[in-house]
């Protein structure tokens, strides 16, 4: 796989709490170029895209944010997790794990091949 | 609840943007300010740097725009947004605002009246603790198909329900309420179950109320009176009670005097108890009551009519002969005054499909009005397109402008409404009702408010959307096509039926102002051919039929001796008020050219009085009343006779009343002949007929008795001075001669048409405003049409006339279907008022003209011309606009 896939509708988020519950607080462009490591630069984030993401978790109560000052020495706005928000971790991994595993089965059964 | 928070949080960024946005700013300029010393650090220039960065951002205006709609209400923003505009648009097209926020509030004006009376009647509302639950319980005759008022039976029986309680009935029992010797005068009066006093949350202002004690037949008679009679007849005497009145013809012990507002049943002023004496025992017979009653707790309005029904087939089984037929029905007891069955609610959806259609066309103008300004602003909306502007945007927006001039309109259509409810509709109702409920109420209401936000939607929808979904429709097709702004847009064929009905309309409603003011005319020029303003007439009721001879007969020797009076006379029906017309035959056996007359029953001395010669042969003489002798008047010899000798002609009624009456209705299919009368003299016309129906009327007089009478008015002939000043008098001479006698409606002879006047001035007046409103809208949407027409072909004239056409021609033949919608139109509307004016024609009397006169067809095809003139007045300005086009310029526009 030569190309890069865009990121996957509602994965968005789940990823961006993850990297928070990873690194700790983290400012937005941390939090993307962390997503793409992880990815190990198969996925490409439109950085833009982040931004909404980011205000929709702050304003459902699963993140928190305050400006803070970044390794560089420049002022950036930093983002946490709050106790809702790893609550939310543990549910949505939960799901994709169930999801993944029946995709996996369903896949790998002979009549599907 | 993480919804929630979030909601609320958007609430938040939506009152105070400000903050959030300029924070977001920085955020972002710190992440491209990262990313950028990142990507220096990979070896980049600055300012390679800073692009990729960029970039990789993907549009920063973009991500602002997401993270601005994801922080506040972008929805409710747009709204805002669009109400603003839609504001700056009414103050940027002032004549459109004016003229389609007028037919609007016209529209909105009309729905609300509309609906307001008719809610009264529909849905109406009881102003009582209880209202909710009241019922009025009767019986129906399913034979007749009508309801059994004879239900003092049902009514005992009824008594012992478990769904209802509180059960009562009332029964009317108008009445001369006699307080003194010069003041007798006929009071509302009802004999009432004391029941209706808990119902109604009766709570007296003075005294008491009734108590069942009042109820036994021997307890003494007391009355319960109303405010207003307290308060006029009684000056508000504050002992009235204990004082003893005179009813009719006994005497009540005044007890108490209920407040202000206080009508139950209905419009009642005077209260006595409902005797249990009075209470017959054999079904179906007694005195008509009406029963009300509440229903019990825990109870509803089905299981009511359930229990009521199987007491109903209960006594269907044990009384056949009388109660086969019967139906005990129950329904909201405000229901009463509404008229039953099918026609009621056949005229109640006629009249939401008037409101509709008025709304629709009104609005559907409007539509055309903004249609044509929103083509003006095609360019911008194909832009607004292109930059991903979806349709339903763009229909919102429309509708959204339609809306706040809807809402402009609202505000003058329920001002007006407000004022025309209490003044007309309440005057127009009281003319036609003899007393109004006591819940009638035209005041506003929130309901009106809901009705009025209702049609104001409505008619936004109507005016807004239609023309956005005409405008948007194939936008992005003519966005590719480059063809925007240069004449792909048209109007459709549904523009086209709306310019045609509308230009009809407008030809239409002058002409129906017209028929209405000549039908005023003839109230002003209508001649009685005698001095109307010197005679009191007096609607004389009377319960006791068998002696109202002797008593009236008594009443004319009192009255007559009054000073000031000239004359006293009976008859049936006061003149210049309508009489019936009967079909007639004559002796001759020819069959005369007009063969209906209007019968007037009148006392002998009735001509003389009225102070008319005899112009051939002779008067009635006493001896004549109720013997087959007949007087005519020259209507009668000019329209029947064809001016040929009157007296000693046969004349007979083709479908006689009963023996005694013979002038009553009598049966169509019958095919008996009434008996023969003879012409014994001729008057001059004396008001037989009246300016309520058409054509001149063929008086023919019959000396009743005064037993024979179906009504009976006495005509009181006053020298000098008003009539009016002696009916205290008259009332006194009543009073003295029998207390029963009823005086009901005195009134001058020549203002009995005053109410029909009154009403036909008010649908005149509405007629106008309805011409104005088509007129207007009609002058504005051609010229909005031809406007349009204009800005669209404007480089097509251009070219034209560049090639060397004759200017004039080209602006013909760009104008050609428009013009031809408009003429089209005014030949419809002619048309139509041809056929109104053949029909009207048709419904005068036979033997009058019933084919329109080459003049009449001349006349109507002059105002269609001259309509066709006013109609054109719109083109003017378009036209000249067109003509003015110069070709280099046109050709440089583009």
């Amino acid at each position: 796989m030569t190309e890069k896939n865009a990121v996957w509708q509602g994965t968005l988020s789940l990823m961006v709490l993850r990297t928070l519950l990873a690194m700790g607080e983290q400012h937005g462009y941390g939090i993307a170029r962390r997503i793409e490591q992880t990815s190990e630069g198969k996925l490409s984030i439109n950085y833009g895209t982040l931004y909404p993401s980011l205000l929709r978790l702050e304003q459902e109560g699963l993140i928190t944010s305050a400006w803070g000052v970044s390794d560089n020495n420049r002022k950036a706005k930093f983002y946490k997790l709050t106790r809702s928000g790893r609550k939310q971790i543990e549910h949505d991994t939960r799901q994709w794990a169930e999801t993944s595993a029946i995709m996996t089965r369903f896949l790998a059964s002979p009549e599907h091949r | 609840m993480r919804a929630l928070r979030a909601w609320i949080s958007r609430i938040a960024g939506f009152v105070r943007p400000g903050k959030a946005e300029r924070e977001f700013a920085a955020e972002l300029e710190s992440h491209i300010e990262m990313h950028t010393d990142d990507n220096i650090r990979a070896g980049m220039t600055p300012a390679e740097a800073r692009r990729r960065a960029l970039a990789q951002i993907g549009g920063v205006a973009g991500v602002r725009e997401a993270h601005r709609d994801r922080r506040g209400l972008p929805a409710i923003g747009a709204l805002l947004f669009d109400f603003r505009l839609g504001g700056r648009m009414l103050v940027k097209y002032p004549g459109l605002t004016i003229v389609g926020g007028l037919a609007m509030a016209f529209a909105i004006w009309a729905g609300l009246v509309i609906f307001q009376v008719l809610g009264l009647f529909t849905h109406p509302t009881l102003p009582l603790s209880q209202g909710a639950r009241l019922v009025e319980v009767r019986n129906i005759d399913l034979a007749a198909n009508d309801e059994e008022p004879r239900i003092l039976y049902d009514f005992l029986q009824w008594q012992s329900m478990r769904s209802l309680t509180e059960i009562g009935a009332w029964r009317d029992s108008s009445r001369n309420l006699i307080v003194g010797p010069a003041d007798s005068q006929p009071v509302n009066a009802t004999e009432m179950s004391v029941s209706g006093f808990r119902v109604a949350d009766g709570k007296p202002l003075m005294g008491r109320m009734l108590v069942e004690a009042d109820q036994q037949p021997a307890a003494p008679p007391v009355a319960v009176i109303g405010h207003s009679i307290w308060r006029d007849r009684f000056h508000s005497d504050p002992n009235v009670v204990g004082r003893n009145v005179q009813l009719g013809n006994e005497y009540v012990t005044v007890v108490g005097v209920m407040p202000e507002g206080f009508g139950f049943p209905i419009a009642h002023e005077l209260w006595l108890p409902l005797k249990t004496d009075l209470v017959d025992r054999t079904p179906r017979s007694g005195p008509s009551i009406t029963v009300f009653a509440l229903i019990a707790p825990g109870q509803t309005m089905k299981t009511a009519q359930a229990e009521l029904t199987t007491m109903g087939r209960r006594a269907a089984a044990e009384l056949p002969a009388t109660h086969q037929r019967l139906e005990p029905r129950i329904r909201p007891f405000a229901m009463m005054v509404t008229p039953d069955g099918p026609d009621g609610a056949a005229i109640l959806y006629s009249v939401y499909f008037f409101v509709g259609l008025l709304l629709v066309l009104t609005c559907g103008n409007v539509g055309l009005l903004l249609f044509a300004r929103a083509a003006s602003r095609e360019a911008d909306l194909v832009v607004r397109t292109a930059l991903g502007a979806s349709r339903s945007r763009i229909v919102a927006q429309m509708f959204v402008e339609a809306l706040v001039l809807g809402g402009l309109a609202a505000v003058v259509g329920v001002t007006a409404a407000d004022l025309a409810l209490r003044t007309w509709a309440m005057t127009f109702l009281k003319a036609n009702m003899n007393a109004m409920p006591f819940w009638f109420d035209l005041g506003l209401s929130p309901g009106m408010f809901v009705t009025a936000i209702a049609l104001t939607v409505a008619a936004a929808a109507v005016a807004g959307i239609m023309p956005a979904l005409k405008i948007t429709r194939g936008m992005t097709h003519r966005l590719k096509s480059n063809s925007a702004g240069s004449g792909g847009l048209q109007f459709g064929g549904v523009w086209t039926v709306v310019i045609v009905a509308q230009v009809a309309a407008t030809v239409i409603f002058p002409a129906l102002v017209y028929w209405e003011q000549s039908q005023l005319r003839r109230f002003e020029d209508f001649s009685a051919g005698f001095a109307t303003e010197q005679f009191l007439a007096v609607k004389i009721e009377s319960d006791d039929k068998e002696r109202l001879a002797p008593t009236l007969e008594e009443l004319r020797r009192k009255v007559g001796g009054l000073p000031g009076v000239q004359g006293v006379t009976f008859t049936e029906r006061v003149p210049t008020t309508s009489r019936p017309f009967k079909r007639i035959e004559l002796g001759s056996n020819e069959e005369p050219l007009m063969n209906q007359a209007t019968v007037a029953a009148v006392d002998p001395s009735y001509l003389e009085t009225l102070g008319a010669p005899v112009l051939a042969g002779r008067g009635f003489t006493l001896a004549d009343a109720g013997t087959r002798v007949a007087i005519v008047d020259q209507g009668f010899v000019d329209q029947v006779l064809q001016g040929r000798n009157a007296v000693g002609q046969q004349v007979r009624f083709r479908y006689p009343g009963p023996p005694e009456r013979r002038w009553s209705p009598g049966n169509p299919d019958s095919p008996e002949r009434g008996d023969w009368y003879e012409v014994i003299g001729v008057v001059r016309e004396l008001g037989a007929g009246s300016p309520t129906t058409a054509g001149r009327a063929a008086g023919f007089y019959v000396p009743a008795t005064l037993d024979q009478y179906d009504q009976v008015h006495l005509l009181v002939h006053v020298g000098s001075g008003d009539p009016m000043a002696i009916a205290p008098k008259v009332r006194e001479a009543a009073t003295a001669v029998a207390p029963s006698l009823r005086l009901v409606g005195l009134q001058r002879v020549n203002q009995v048409n005053d109410d029909s006047a009154w009403t036909m001035t008010l649908w005149k007046r509405m007629t106008i405003a309805l011409s104005a409103v088509g007129l207007g809208l009609s002058l504005a949407g051609i010229y909005a049409v031809l406007s349009f027409t204009v800005a669209r072909r404007t480089r097509d004239i251009g070219v034209r006339v560049a090639l060397g056409a004759s200017r004039r021609r080209v602006v013909a033949a760009t104008f050609r279907r428009p013009l031809f919608q408009i003429t089209l139109g005014v030949v419809v509307g002619t048309a139509l008022v041809v056929t109104m004016a053949v029909l009207l024609k048709y419904t005068e009397f036979s033997g009058s003209e019933t084919a329109l006169t080459a003049v009449d067809i001349a006349m109507i095809v002059a105002y269609g011309v001259v309509m066709l003139g006013v109609c054109m007045l719109g083109c003017v300005a378009p036209t000249r606009r067109a003509l003015k086009i110069e070709p280099t310029i046109a050709l440089r526009a583009e």
